[in-house]
């Protein structure tokens, strides 16, 4: 297995710049997400780690070795699309095998790792079928075994769930994590959803704009975000932001952070400072939980309060308080980092 | 009421579908009434649709000419040759022209589709001359490689790899195949219905090609049958029997493959007409 290091990693397209000096280390069997929203460049930047873009300026070491002209099938890696990109033609076996027998691996050889992939992923029954008779779950795991098969440095994953259902992504999330245990393979996986980027990572990259907001574990950046961006883009519901001024500090314009499971309803006698009024503007009922969404006097968007099932809530339209731990708070500067 | 009108309108449409096949297959069936026929009935003042002596001696004495099957082994060869040169030729270009990326792709494909523009008739002449320097007239090569360039083709097969996803071509770049095996591994399988489709017609046009064998043979031994076909007539003088069995015997080949290839090619127009 091997390491991925990439030093000012920049993309241009024309005189427009994606990817913005990205540095990077990512240790050899580590679990590594690329989460960000849509256009942020964290798929750009796994093109670039598998060689199918090319990087116009910095450095891509694998294994401590350069490798921004090594041609993608030389560079020990292996890719699962998010559209599976299984060949239509072939079957599964011949799906998994197809890179070896470019490499001109013996047949015996072929199917014996075919066979022993398809084990790991529970797909034996399905290696003489064509992709089209497959599920989109079962299409998924022959994407997985056609890269486990290559035996490779480096697993790249590029939204591989994105065209799952919810029940099947949940249970494949789980599966991954199972492989990553049995491989100790290196595993960069991109993913706009924070769901799991938060469940499947060892480290989590945040990306915006081309550039790294953070980079740490799953509790690090939930915890302790390092700005505003990072702070919204983890949680469900998102963090709730409203304005604020520090009392007796020069500051300026800050921002209070404030997660929706360190709300609660308060009887609007709570401590100076700790506590909101608003208008209760809408309930949504989880089951486990209650989402409660506070319209606040000069803040644009509701304040949403996560509350235990069966919590008491007055009608639609009533003024309702909201209290919190003032430990539990976060504030960011004028310029949106965490203070 | 409507029931009725429907069913009305059911006859008539059967009543023209029954009068175009007459029209169509009338000439057909004249030519085949024709050479099974003794060849003095064919010039006979009486009109009759059917001989009114069967024979075959026309096809005998067509085939026991010995030129006629000459021709057919030529048509074939040329045909199937400008047939693989085509498809090999315009796969390829199409595959580079949809696929790759590199300087002034788009002005080589844009003058590559000029040749959309050119009659073939205008190649005549400057076409004739190279083939001439190059000793190429009254050969094989002289015959089959005017023929393998096909704008067209090249067009039909750059559209179809342009709906084709772009992860097929990743996943076996990763896979660590060039350029030439993704296409023969992955473009070419998926395209298969077009492929046939293209190559089926390509095959038919060079068979019945009259124009340019015309220009490059003068030899009886390289002729093709469009070709062999005005030498019947010109060394038989006029045998009707004998010509219409050697017309016959010549489009028979090509009306063969067609039936038996002609699902391919609806599957591959109709695949080609699904796409931007």
């Amino acid at each position: 297995m091997a390491s991925v290091r990439l030093r000012d990693i920049r993309k241009r397209y024309g005189d427009n710049e994606v990817i913005k000096g990205i540095d990077l280390d990512i240790e050899d069997g580590q679990f590594v997400v690329f989460v960000g929203p849509s256009g942020c460049g964290k798929s750009t930047l796994l093109r670039m780690i598998a060689g199918l873009e090319d990087i116009s300026a910095g450095t891509l070491e694998l294994g401590g070795v350069p490798s921004n002209t090594v041609e993608p099938s030389r560079r020990g890696i292996a890719m699962v699309f998010q559209s599976y990109a299984l060949y239509p033609h072939m079957t599964v076996a011949e799906n998994m095998g197809f890179a070896l027998k470019l490499a001109k691996v013996a047949k015996d050889e072929i199917r014996e790792r075919v066979g022993r992939a398809a084990a790991i992923l529970q797909i034996e029954h399905l290696l003489e079928r064509k992709p089209k008779a497959l599920s989109g779950g079962q299409r998924q795991r022959v994407a997985i075994g056609r890269a486990i098969v290559r035996k490779p440095e480096v697993f790249l994953f590029d939204e591989p769930l994105s065209n799952l259902d919810a029940a099947l992504r949940a249970q494949t999330r789980v599966e991954l994590a199972r492989l990553h245990r049995e491989l100790q393979a290196t595993m960069i996986y991109v993913t706009h959803d924070q769901v799991e980027a938060m469940t499947l990572g060892q480290r989590i990259v945040v990306f915006n704009g081309g550039r790294i907001e953070q980079v740490g574990t799953p509790l690090e950046l939930y915890e302790r975000p390092a700005n505003l961006f990072v702070a919204g883009f983890l949680g469900s519901p998102r963090m709730n932001f409203l304005p604020a001024d520090l009392v007796g500090s020069p500051q300026g314009a800050l921002t209070l952070g404030l997660r929706p499971e360190h709300l609660a309803l308060a009887d609007g006698a709570g401590a100076a400072g700790s506590s909101v009024e608003g208008t209760l503007g809408l309930v949504e009922y989880l089951g486990d939980v209650t989402l409660a969404y506070v319209q606040v006097e000069g803040v644009e968007q509701m304040v949403a309060a996560k509350l235990a099932a069966g919590t008491p809530l007055p009608a639609l339209g009533a003024r309702v308080a909201l209290g919190w731990d003032p430990a539990r708070a976060y504030l960011f500067d004028a310029a949106g980092a965490a203070m | 009421m409507s029931g009725r009108s429907s069913i009305g309108w059911t006859l008539v449409a059967g009543a023209c579908a029954i009068l175009l096949l007459l029209l169509w297959t009338a000439p057909l069936l004249w030519a085949l009434s024709t050479a099974l026929r003794p060849e003095l009935e064919t010039v006979s003042r009486q009109f009759h649709w059917l001989p009114q002596s069967w024979t075959l001696e026309a096809f005998a004495k067509t085939l026991g000419a010995g030129k006629l099957l000459r021709w057919l082994f030529n048509s074939f060869f040329v045909a199937l040759a400008v047939t693989l040169a085509t498809m090999a030729i315009s796969l390829m270009a199409a595959y580079a022209f949809s696929q790759l990326r590199f300087r002034g792709r788009n002005i080589v494909f844009g003058v590559a589709m000029l040749g959309f523009l050119l009659p073939f008739e205008a190649l005549l002449v400057p076409l004739f001359r190279t083939m001439n320097q190059l000793g190429m007239i009254n050969t094989y090569a002289g015959i089959v490689l005017p023929q393998v360039v096909a704008p067209v083709v090249i067009y039909v097969f750059k559209q179809f790899f342009d709906a084709i996803p772009a992860d097929f071509r990743e996943a076996a770049t990763m896979d660590g195949a060039g350029p030439l095996r993704v296409l023969w591994s992955v473009y070419l399988p998926i395209s298969g219905n077009i492929v046939w489709a293209m190559a089926i017609v390509t095959f038919i046009a060079a068979w019945n090609n009259f124009l340019w064998p015309f220009i490059v043979v003068t030899s009886n031994e390289m002729m093709t049958i469009p070709l062999g076909l005005t030498q019947t007539y010109d060394a038989f003088g006029v045998r009707y029997a004998q010509l219409m069995a050697a017309a016959l015997l010549g489009a028979l080949p090509v009306a063969l493959a067609y039936a038996v290839f002609q699902r391919r090619v609806t599957q591959g127009f109709l695949a080609a007409s699904g796409l931007k």
